[in-house]
């Protein structure tokens, strides 16, 4: 087989993977290089990987910059306009994280080569999410989802506090099993896929063929049903969700951040591509990712309503909004995957804030709603942000791109006249903004001015990474509320 | 140096008050935070100014377009006409009443529900965070009129739900509750029921949207039944039921007592006045004009609740003991008018619908006002504790409420009048493709109901104005409020004694709407 390459094509994904070697070979050449220099390394690579994917996105639609071609014409890796502004997401989202962590990796290490081991996992993960949206045949995508997730096992595990270790353990322990799960759930399906089509490439004209074939027909359906089971355990959408909460809770925090940023960009990236490569083939399918949608909201935002700890709270959010992402993929329509991305692309910089804030005001781990109440009188500025994020997810103006998100991914779901799943998300919009509402009533609520069990919390100094992130996040979801352009 | 042409109008009219809030709320994270005697004047000043830009906006026809989210080719496009000048000019004037409103602090403050707290030594300072509290008031008005002014759908989606943070923050941090958990129990009803019925309303939307391709309501409007007949039914029963929630009809009003009770006065004012004409609005621009035929097979059963929710209300007022709730219940009643006005699909309906929706607007603000100055003074507004006549003690009070309550039961003369007339007399001869029978009973009950009103008003009036108590005394109104009360009951009288003005300037529009409708309907 000859291949053509386009190494230039290849950066977004390249730059992060270059930037795990060049970490690791330091880290192999002396032991005594700061752990400063491992994040420094990070931090370039991810800028890079940043600064490759501008091409991809100036590119006019329907372009794409393909890479791995096949003399047939196929190509195994292709990134469009929508991918690319993925890639930009997943990078971004990945460079979040390293500035939220950046204080604790460059702390005490507990044992040697903590920080070049967190920092090689976190780059070769995000090597992993950058190209998963960017796959167009089956080996690729198994392998990037697979590059995208397990580092993040470890990344979980790497609790440098000894209080929460063993927990921070048991958390990695079911992302393990569950990431296990769903790899052997897309391997079958894979395999499956291979069999009805016959052959490994994700083309429409290939799945469309399959599906008029009566012999056939019900295997790539079966192949389907299972590749999107196996991603719904990556985009925790109900009913493969279980581990969310539990890894959420246990694992670091600015872990817990990439997993609900970064790790959801691949997963919903990988759905998007096997969506489109199904092409409509398939309305049963199409029909199971519509009830995987309706019960991931209703479950994720029911559940989301009673939680008290703030980290399970947003567990749970990610589960209803993952259904949210689902939600356009379920009509076959030619804005379903650029709908998908878009409002993925909302959710993740929400998300991302809300973490932010909740890092930021995080004492010793845990954050309950009781932390929280009062939050607007202690420290206005965060609790503005936060307010922001929150009404963002919830879609509600002043926060008009989390509305404008809404109504894209409503879109293709009212314009095909599916009702029942646009009324079920019609309710569910109002069990969202219940959910984050009762956040944002503890955040806004006036504490007793002067009663005497209230033991006035002195504010800890924000560090600067953190008050970076936060101002960075909210000034792009204030941009994108007057302006909203550009994301699908 | 600007030079002020109808479209910077148009711009000012809905960005003073947006900018005035945002600078509010943002001086109010920051200490020392605004004086209320500073807040206060800054908010009223803004509204005034915004009052001014919608009325030169309207007399000047302008209009601003931009484009906005070219994506989804929706454009910022915003122009009055005949149908929401009305309601801008009322909203407009709303505005100014519920900024200039004194601010009553709720009863008990937080933190201290129904604890054995000592009472507080002295009055009480000036409560924090009325920056806050006038800039919300600023963005419902804002919203409102962005609402109204929108031609593009989507547009109109954002002002209807622009309003519903702000409001949440009024009801559950202002109301006039006795209790935090009563308070933000009411405030997050309305924001989850008015919530649901929007996104319900948005899914219809994008139906539309995505059958006519485009988000234009003007083009909506043109295309009439282009769309075909097939579907219509579907998208317009969506669009109706999502916009029931907000005017509401009967059986989805059951948010309304509860909220308006515990709002502050402005809130109420300007959720009765404005809000609720949301509702109203978008029946007319996006089911009325682009679904002729779905929205006439659908209008029986909608009249045939309009009407239940009219006989409904006006029973509950006959017994409902919480003045301000009363006031509130009496709203649906007349709002359930407004629907069969609409529903009937005649001009005369449609003529009656518009100006009931105004005359309501007027009407439910004054009561509000005046109820609410009452609710303070009487620290309650429980009908059955002995107070002393208003006829006695406060004249100026007692004479706009007998107005207000005059017009409520539909005198002639006053502003109620000619829109509940119009309804029940469109019911009697309905538009093209309604059964006659059905309407004429609803006409029949829909009288019934007016005949309940005058029995409830009645009633307010016996338990309220009228006796010769004179203990307790309470404070008549004076100042700011006075002269508020006035320019209302000026309104009411001014509309009811000369309603061809208004029913002339929406007249065009509504020939416009029904002729391009029924032209559109033909085969």
């Amino acid at each position: 087989v000859t291949f053509s390459l386009d190494l230039v094509v290849l950066g977004p994904v390249l730059a992060p993977a270059a930037g795990a070697l060049i970490v690791l070979v330091l880290d192999a050449v002396s032991r005594r290089v700061p752990a400063l220099a491992h994040l420094a390394v990070a931090a370039v690579a991810l800028a890079l990987g940043l600064v490759a994917t501008v091409p991809g996105l100036t590119q006019a639609a329907g372009d794409r910059r393909a890479s791995f071609c096949l003399p047939s014409g196929d190509c195994l890796y292709a990134a469009g306009s929508v991918s690319s502004g993925l890639q930009l997401l997943g990078l971004g989202a990945a460079g979040v994280v390293l500035a939220l962590a950046w204080r604790d990796w460059l702390g005490p290490e507990r044992g040697p080569g903590g920080t070049a081991v967190q920092a090689v996992l976190l780059l070769s993960a995000t090597a992993g999410v950058v190209a998963v949206v960017a796959a167009r045949d089956l080996g690729t995508l198994l392998v990037s989802l697979e590059l995208a997730t397990l580092p993040t096992v470890g990344l979980v595990a790497l609790e440098r506090s000894r209080a929460r270790e063993g927990r921070a353990v048991e958390g990695a322990v079911t992302l393990l099993t569950t990431s296990l799960v769903s790899f052997a759930l897309l391997a079958l399906g894979a395999a499956l896929w291979v069999a009805a089509t016959g052959s490994a490439l994700l083309t429409p004209a290939l799945a469309r063929e399959a599906s008029g074939d009566p012999a056939r027909s019900g295997l790539l359906v079966l192949a389907a049903v299972l590749v999107f089971a196996g991603i719904g355990f990556k985009l925790s959408a109900a009913p493969f969700h279980s581990w969310t909460p539990l890894t959420y809770a246990r694992a670091p925090l600015p872990v817990t951040t990439y997993l609900a940023g970064a790790s959801k960009v691949a997963a919903a990236g990988a759905l998007v591509v096997v969506v489109q490569a199904l092409a409509g083939a398939s309305d049963f399918a199409l029909t199971a990712l519509g009830l995987l949608a309706a019960l991931s909201m209703t479950l994720g935002n029911m559940v989301a309503l009673v939680q008290q700890d703030l980290v399970r709270l947003l567990a749970w959010s990610a589960v209803a909004q993952a259904g949210w992402v689902v939600l356009p993929l379920s009509v076959v329509s030619q804005r379903s995957g650029p709908a998908a991305a878009g409002y993925l692309t909302v959710y993740v910089l929400a998300t991302l804030l809300a973490f932010a804030v909740v890092i930021a005001t995080a004492r010793g781990g845990a954050v309950t709603l009781e932390d929280h109440r009062g939050l607007g009188q202690r420290r206005p500025l965060v609790a503005t942000a936060l307010g922001l994020a929150l009404l963002t997810l919830a879609g509600l103006p002043p926060a008009v791109i989390g509305l404008v998100a809404k109504v894209v991914a409503l879109r293709p779901v009212a314009g095909e006249g599916v009702w029942w799943l646009a009324v079920v998300a019609a309710l569910n919009v109002a069990l969202g903004i219940a959910v984050y509402l009762r956040w944002l009533a503890a955040v806004v609520s006036r504490q007793p001015e002067d009663a005497g069990t209230f033991v006035a919390v002195v504010p800890r100094p924000e560090r600067w990474t953190h008050r970076v992130v936060i101002g960075v996040l909210s000034l792009l979801l204030v941009a994108g509320s007057l302006a909203p352009v550009g994301l699908w | 140096m600007i030079e002020l042409t109808g479209q910077t109008a148009v711009a000012l009219a809905v960005l003073v008050p947006l900018v005035v809030a945002t600078v509010l709320a943002v001086a109010d994270r920051f200490s020392p935070q605004p004086h209320p005697a500073v807040s206060r004047p800054v908010a009223v000043g803004a509204a005034l100014a915004s009052a001014a830009a919608t009325a030169y906006a309207v007399l000047s026809d302008g209009a601003v377009d931009l484009p906005w989210i070219p994506a989804l080719g929706v454009r910022l496009d915003l122009a009055p006409d005949g149908i929401s000048a009305p309601l801008l000019l009322l909203t407009a004037l709303v505005g100014v009443v519920a900024t200039a409103v004194p601010y009553t602090r709720p009863e008990t403050d937080d933190g201290q529900d129904g604890s054995t707290a000592p009472l507080p030594a002295g009055p009480p300072g000036p409560p924090r965070s009325l920056a806050t509290y006038y800039a919300c008031l600023l963005v419902v008005l804002a919203g409102a009129l962005l609402t109204f002014l929108a031609r593009d759908a989507v547009v109109f989606f954002v002002g209807f739900e622009l309003v519903l943070v702000p409001m949440w923050w009024l009801v559950a941090r202002h109301g006039d509750a006795t209790g935090r958990a009563d308070r933000s129990g009411a405030a997050h009803r309305f924001v989850l029921f008015t919530a649901t019925g929007s996104t319900l309303m948005l899914v219809g939307i994008l139906a539309l949207a995505t059958r006519t391709g485009t988000t234009d309501l003007d083009a909506w409007e043109r295309l009439g039944a282009a769309g075909g007949p097939g579907g219509q039914l579907a998208i317009a029963v969506v669009l109706l039921v999502g916009l029931a929630v907000k005017v509401p009809v009967w059986p989805l009003h059951t948010w309304l007592p509860w909220v308006h009770a515990t709002a502050p006065t402005a809130g109420s004012v300007l959720l009765a006045a404005v809000l609720l004409k949301l509702g109203v609005y978008g029946m007319v621009r996006l089911v009325m004009g682009p679904l002729p035929e779905g929205f006439a097979q659908a209008s029986p059963v909608l009249a045939g609740f309009a009407v239940v929710g009219i006989v409904w209300a006006s029973l509950a007022c006959l017994v409902e003991p919480d003045l301000k709730r009363l006031i509130a219940w009496s709203s649906i009643a007349h709002l359930g008018f407004v629907v069969l006005g609409l529903a009937t699909g005649s001009a005369t309906g449609l003529q009656a619908a518009l100006f009931g929706n105004v005359a309501h607007g007027l009407v439910s603000a004054l009561l509000f006002v005046v109820v609410g100055h009452l609710k303070h003074q009487w620290g309650g507004a429980d009908l059955r504790t002995a107070r002393a006549a208003l006829r006695e003690v406060t004249p100026r009070l007692g004479f706009a409420l007998v107005a207000g309550m005059a017009a409520a039961m539909g005198l002639p003369g006053l502003a109620g009048f000619w829109g509940e007339i119009g309804a029940v007399l469109a019911a009697w001869s309905p538009g093209a493709g309604r059964t006659e029978g059905w309407f004429r009973v609803f006409a029949v009950l829909a009288s019934l109901g007016a005949v309940l009103a005058v029995a409830y008003a009645a009633r307010v009036l016996r338990e309220v104005w009228s006796g010769d108590r004179t203990a307790p005394a309470i404070a008549d109104v004076r100042g700011t409020s006075a002269v508020l009360v006035g320019v209302l009951v000026a309104a009411v009288v001014v509309l009811g004694v000369y309603p061809v003005a208004l029913l002339e300037l929406t007249e065009p529009a509504v020939t416009q709407l029904l002729g391009g409708a029924t032209a559109g309907g033909a085969p």
